[in-house]
């Protein structure tokens, strides 16, 4: 399978940020690609990399088999962008703003617009001066997915949008699937992301932490599991799947990899559970823990001790 | 009264917010009244000179138009009617623009509703703006005052200077506070109520200029005829407070009513509705910068028709008026046919350099574009950086020539219609009108250069560029700035007084159109965002 988009080694710098440092991404072609990291991890730079309006600092990019900096206007015309913090002009109708967009990008399909307009229950006729950020969302999508392209690039799309137009947005992206588009699909939002797409890459603070299928990456989700218990539990630090436990008497706090829970269960419930909250982990406590690993093996001298950069 | 809890932290949110700036308006618009006193003071020793000089102003229709009658030959009365309007010119639109900023303008973007979550009662942010903003005017009134007392002017003159200036300023954020409740954007409610100020303006205006033609009476319909009428240094009339005060507490009764009524972040008015799908014709960025500039582009050509017919027709009465015999030399040289067209020569000139100010708006729309995230959605379709730009700066360029047409067009209308020889008169103030557009382009492209190469600061660069090229003028008039520092100054090529030739022309035009091509190199260059 050919890449859609292929980058390595980016870096970009802005006065003394580094926004990216390093980072690698790599997206197939047909392929729904999640693209993942906490605010601040580098993902609209990235994104903006790729649209040529950034040029990199240092490091390899190749978008549809073209360079993004140099060949931007004919890459243009096979890929949409959804910006994260939709802007519009106030002046100009909802309707007329996705006219307007498709035509720049050369041209769109008018029966699909009109589908996407009752999907997403967009009233075309209101001003982007009165819309709502979910509104303006939506007035980008539909001038997105409207138009005939091959990629799409969408920077935390769904930001704005109530449950129900959320749910819209991931039908509309797996219906993407079947038509050999692919999308890159920058979340911050872990569930959005597992619910759609097939790879994964996650970044933190310029660089690429994860890549690979959502399969590679299930070890990530670990249930958080806190269990007040009878008597003192025996027998859990031996089970596989088990990390982080920590034993205070007969209170118990570990993190069980999704397939091993029903063991861990059973050695809990032999010593008596009096109280048990287990939860799974959020995006947020996935890179906490990246970070504290990082920080403790000291792996990355430029980044300091934190309690010595304090 | 919970619908006002919270409007003492709110009060504090605004001056915490805006501080530095009320502050540094009270003392620039408190200044301009107290300087001019000071100056008249010296200017004008004697009553003789005292009353030439309001002679002359009060036999000038123009001036009368705009600042109003000089009801007595004294240094307070003159202070009063110089600074009265003029006044207003500043305090209207800030009272209205502060009022939209911490009412409408919080709602629209959200912030309001932040607010809405923890103890703010419903009248709270009207309340608190119009605490705010009726503080800083009566503050700005108090220093007025006090000024002029400190001057050795009459304490009841000065108070009812002061007091004119803030009551007035009162009754526009009260304007403001209605138009606020109407639209559920800010820009609507900010123009409705600039629009009230120019008819209130327009309405005063023709009261003065017509009290020949019995239409004095017009004059008491506007509150800004009202900060004349309340006659300060000349018998003064206390009891036109009460017009003031009577209008400000019916409008802001008004707002409170029509604010309890609506929802948060709704409108009175209904929202304005656009074509559900875009006409043909928008399919081009060029397209698209005429839809975004065509609105001010307008609104200049109407207010440049208004002002080149008012000023055609004033020329005319202007050449019996300075017709001493050295000004028909001078005016001679120049290719002027007398006194009159001289005035015409001057003021147009002044009018294009007011329109230079369109060609920065229209040139740094790139970068407010840029900024405001919308370039961005431009530029990831396939539109290269340089076809965007060029939508722009092709309005930069032709808007003040379509401006400058209009001007001298009207012009030449007036003031031939005025001296009955329309054929002749308005080709000749038309080419006069053209010449100042090379010098334009001149600044149109030092702010594409700036916003290619340095777009962080294009815009107080270019400002900055604009005030020193003014400043020079102002200089070599003075006598303090040399011809050739003066030729720094594109405007000094073009200038009312001398003859211009074709060359200069050429060079400035030529100097603009490499000032925006290295502009847009260097725009192809940098990062966009």
């Amino acid at each position: 399978m050919t890449a859609a988009i292929s980058a390595s080694g980016l870096v970009k710098s802005f006065g003394r940020t580094r926004a990216l440092d390093g980072l690698d991404l790599s997206v197939d072609t047909g392929a729904i690609h999640g693209f993942l990291g906490p605010n601040g991890a580098g993902k609209t730079t990235t994104l903006r990399i790729l649209l040529g309006l950034l040029r990199a600092d240092a490091g390899d990019v190749q978008l549809l088999g073209g360079d993004p900096w140099r060949d931007a206007v004919a890459l243009h015309r096979r890929l949409a962008y959804v910006p994260g913090d939709v802007t519009l002009w106030p002046e100009l109708s909802g309707g007329e703003v996705i006219d307007l967009l498709g035509r720049l990008r050369g041209g769109f399909d008018a029966r699909r617009r009109a589908s996407l307009l009752e999907r997403f229950d967009l009233d075309p006729t209101k001003k982007c001066g009165t819309y709502s950020k979910g509104n303006r969302q939506k007035v980008a999508l539909i001038a997105a997915l409207a138009s005939d392209v091959e990629l799409l690039l969408l920077d935390e799309p769904t930001s704005g949008l109530d449950p129900l137009m959320e749910a819209q947005f991931r039908e509309i992206v797996m219906e993407e699937r079947a038509g050999n588009r692919t999308v890159l699909l920058s979340s911050h939002i872990l569930a959005e992301v597992e619910a759609v797409c097939d790879r994964v890459t996650i970044i933190r603070a310029g660089q690429t932490v994860e890549s690979g299928t959502l399969a590679e990456l299930r070890h990530l989700t670990q249930t958080s599991v806190t269990a007040e218990l009878a008597g003192p539990p025996s027998g859990l630090a031996e089970l596989p799947g088990v990390h982080d436990l920590q034993v205070d008497g007969t209170r118990v706090r570990c993190q069980v990899d999704a397939g091993e829970l029903n063991a861990v269960l059973g050695q809990l419930t032999a010593a008596g559970v009096r109280n048990l909250v287990t939860q799974p982990p959020t995006l947020e406590e996935l890179f906490m823990r990246h970070y504290r690993t990082d920080a403790q093996a000291g792996d990355d001298p430029s980044r300091g001790h934190p309690e010595v950069a304090r | 009264m919970t619908a006002l809890a919270g409007t003492g932290p709110l009060v504090r949110l605004c001056l915490r917010r805006d501080r530095l700036k009320l502050l540094i308006y009270v003392l620039v618009v408190g200044a301009i009244p107290i300087g001019m006193a000071a100056a008249y003071k010296v200017l004008y020793p004697t009553a003789a000179g005292l009353q030439a000089f309001a002679d002359l102003s009060m036999s000038t229709p123009a001036t009368v138009g705009m600042l109003g009658l000089i009801y007595a030959p004294t240094v307070g009365a003159l202070t009063a009617w110089r600074a009265g309007l003029n006044g207003m010119f500043f305090i209207a639109p800030v009272s209205i623009l502060l009022i939209v900023r911490y009412t409408r303008a919080e709602e629209a973007v959200g912030r309001r509703e932040l607010l809405g979550g923890s103890v703010v009662g419903r009248q709270a942010p009207l309340t608190a703006a119009l605490i705010v903003v009726c503080a800083v005017d009566l503050l700005l009134g108090v220093f007025i005052a006090a000024g002029l007392i400190s001057l050795g002017l009459s304490a009841a003159g000065a108070v009812v200077m002061g007091l004119s200036a803030a009551a007035a300023g009162w009754v526009f954020a009260a304007l403001a506070a209605v138009t606020a409740q109407l639209t559920v954007s800010p820009g609507p409610a900010r123009g409705m109520a600039l629009v009230m100020f120019a008819l209130s303006w327009l309405v005063r205006a023709v009261g003065d200029l017509g009290r020949a033609q019995g239409l004095a009476w017009l004059s008491w319909l506007s509150p800004l005829g009202w900060v004349r009428l309340t006659r300060a240094f000349a018998d003064e009339q206390w009891w036109v407070f009460v017009l003031f005060v009577a209008l400000g507490a019916a409008l802001a009764a008004m707002a409170y009513a029509l604010s309890a009524r609506r929802d948060l972040a709704a409108g009175i008015l209904p929202v304005p509705v656009g074509p559900a799908e875009a006409a043909p014709a928008l399919n081009s960025p060029r397209a698209l910068a005429w839809r975004l500039h065509r609105g001010g582009l307008l609104g200049w050509s109407v207010a440049a028709a208004g002002f080149g017919l008012l000023l055609g027709i004033v020329g005319v009465s202007m050449a019996g008026f300075v017709d001493a015999p050295q000004m028909q030399a001078w005016a001679q040289r120049m290719g002027a046919h007398d006194a009159g067209d001289a005035f015409l020569f001057l003021t147009m000139f002044v009018l294009g350099q007011v329109i230079s100010v369109y060609a920065i708006l229209a040139a740094l729309r790139l970068r407010s574009e840029e900024v405001e995230g919308r370039a961005e959605a431009v530029l990831a379709t396939a539109v290269s950086r340089l076809r965007w730009a060029l939508s722009h700066v092709t309005i930069a360029a032709l808007g003040p020539a379509v401006l400058l047409i209009v001007l001298g067009l009207t012009i030449g209308l007036g003031y031939g219609l005025t001296a009955h020889n329309l054929v002749q008169d308005s080709p000749r103030l038309l080419h006069r009108t053209l010449l100042t557009l090379p010098a334009i382009w001149v600044v149109a492209g030092i702010a594409v250069a700036l916003y290619g190469w340095l777009p962080r600061r294009a815009a107080a660069l270019t400002w900055a560029a604009f005030a020193v090229f003014l400043a020079l003028e102002l200089g070599w008039e003075l006598q303090q700035v040399s011809q050739s520092l003066f030729n720094i100054s594109p405007f000094a090529h073009v200038h009312w007084s001398i003859q211009v030739t074709a060359a200069p022309l050429l060079g400035l035009t030529a100097l603009a159109a490499v000032l925006a091509a290295i502009g847009l190199l260097g725009l192809q260059r940098r990062d966009v965002g």
